[in-house]
């Protein structure tokens, strides 16, 4: 079986590349068409390998890939401590 | 240079859809996006095809006729798409929204459509966490929800072997009028040439409209959203509260302090494939920045734990906001453009945009091939706007 890359979601590397082969270009498509860097660590640690999956099935410098935003609450967040 | 059939402008749910319908009618399609796939609302929404939210009139039936779409896109698309039919409530703790409620419910029912008003204890059966003090709640049976990503996804792959060419990461700098043709071009000097061209540039459309000098009335309508980790259901039908109907079909009658009225909360609670709940929702109307913002978040969050106590201890993951496509009127355009051959409009969905995006194509496709639509539709022409 193909290596895990998003370990909160298990996504394969397969899948990423699937998704590039279904027309993603950056993490962002990539995240949406598969979900991988939406699971509770929220891509922290899985952000950097699709980026490198990225630049390798598109033939592109990291560098080039565009970095890719965070969103708040930067950590999972309890909503009974939201005052 | 290729000259294409058609050129839609606009990486949406909306524009994606019409791609994928005109395709099927045997057009070719140049896709212009001028960011990525779904960068628009399409990918930062709720999962929802409601039908009880819709106003009865065209809006509904157009509805209708999109959830009969999504329920065979799945197999012609060859992809799971997470449609599912849960159906959904619209609880009711306000004693002053009853009698609106009520009348809103009979009046969709002369639509046909499967909806009834349930008691506490009903209410409370089906869904056992809501709080107490519940009053009563709609019920109805065909409310699904679909997932918009693999939506987007679907419609890619297909539109792709079918051969459209998608133009990404590019500004048009200018829109040219020739004979019975026009001509795009781009900010890296390239261009396409095209008989049709369609805009359904979202939230975003009145700028494009501006290239080819037509008005286009819509603005943004910013929904700020939140995720909660992955939970087990707390019941099987999506949620809504009564003030989601009361702040979308009658602003005025909102209650609240006035942070609470500018951000028109309308609460809606869904749970995704994934097993993530997405609590909704601000309308904001003009706002087009991405951020999410301390006030909206500590209040839909205070809001539905209100209504559901026991997700006090649940995480929120993630938060996100979307630029709803809003018209003048609220409804959407589908529409040629009088007087400029070959130019057509598709956008001003509002919150409505996921559910409607199969009718919308398709509907567009007859327009584009000149045949007559097959849902009239002079109500949703651009020429309402003077
Ligand atoms: C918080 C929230 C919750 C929602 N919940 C639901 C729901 O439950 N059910 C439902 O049915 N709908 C819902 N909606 C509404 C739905 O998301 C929208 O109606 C729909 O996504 C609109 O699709 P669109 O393709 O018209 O616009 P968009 O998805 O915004 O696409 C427009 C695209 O055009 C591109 N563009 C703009 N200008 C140009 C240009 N000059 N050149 C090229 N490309 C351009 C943009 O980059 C963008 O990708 C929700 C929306 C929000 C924000
Ligand atoms: S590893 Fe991908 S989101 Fe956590």
């Amino acid at each position: 079986m193909s290596k895990i890359i998003c370990r909160c979601e298990e996504i394969t590397e397969d899948e990423i590349i699937e998704a590039i082969s279904n027309g993603a270009r950056s993490v962002t498509e990539i995240k949406k068409f598969t979900r991988a860097g939406m699971g509770l660590c929220q891509g922290r640690t899985c952000r950097k390998s699709i980026e490198r999956i990225l630049a390798r099935e598109t033939g592109r410098k990291v560098e080039d890939i565009g970095i890719s935003s965070y969103r708040k609450p930067v950590r999972p967040t309890k909503m009974g401590s939201m005052k | 240079m290729k000259t294409y059939d058609a050129v839609v402008i606009g990486g949406g749910i909306i524009g994606l859809s019409c791609t994928y319908y005109l395709l099927k009618k045997g057009k070719s399609v140049c896709l212009v996006e001028k960011n990525e796939i779904g960068s628009g609302a399409s990918g930062a929404c709720d999962d929802m095809i409601l039908l009880q939210s819709k106003a009865p009139g065209i809006s509904l039936e157009l509805a209708i006729e999109s959830l009969e779409l999504y329920r065979s896109l799945p197999e012609d698309l060859n992809m799971d798409i997470g449609f599912h039919t849960r159906g959904g409530m619209i609880l009711i703790d306000k004693c002053e929204h009853i009698d609106l409620m009520n009348d809103y419910v009979e009046k969709q029912k002369h639509y046909g459509l499967d909806i009834k008003i349930i008691d506490k204890t009903e209410v409370r059966k089906k869904h056992p966490y809501v709080k107490e003090n519940i009053i009563a709640s709609t019920f109805g049976t065909k409310d699904s929800q679909v997932d918009p990503m693999r939506v987007l996804k679907a419609f890619v792959k297909n539109s792709s072997d079918m051969g459209m060419v998608l133009n990404r990461g590019k500004n048009i700098t200018e829109i040219e009028k020739h004979s019975s043709w026009w001509k795009v071009r781009f900010d890296d000097e390239s261009s396409v040439e095209t008989e049709n061209i369609i805009i359904c540039a979202g939230a975003w459309s009145h700028e494009v409209g501006k290239l080819v000098e037509v008005n286009i009335p819509v603005t943004s309508l910013k929904g700020q959203i939140l995720v909660t980790e992955q939970l087990p259901p707390l019941g099987k039908e999506n949620i809504w509260s009564s003030d989601y109907i009361v702040s979308k079909l009658n602003p005025e009658l909102s209650e609240g302090d006035s942070t609470y009225k500018k951000l028109g909360i309308g609460l809606s609670f869904s749970q995704t494939e994934d097993g993530n709940y997405l609590i909704g929702s601000t309308r904001e109307k003009g706002i087009y920045d991405k951020n999410t913002t301390c006030k909206a978040i500590t209040i839909l969050t205070k809001q539905i734990t209100d209504f559901f106590p026991i997700l006090k201890g649940v995480n929120i993951i993630r938060t996100f906001a979307g630029f709803r496509p809003l018209s003048q009127d609220g409804k959407p355009i589908i529409s040629e453009v009088k007087g400029k051959e070959g130019l057509f409009v598709a956008t001003g969905h509002g919150g409505d945009g996921v559910a409607l995006a199969p009718i919308t194509g398709k509907l567009m496709s007859q327009l584009v091939c000149g045949e007559r639509p097959s849902i009239p539709l002079e109500a949703l022409s651009i020429d309402r706007f003077g």
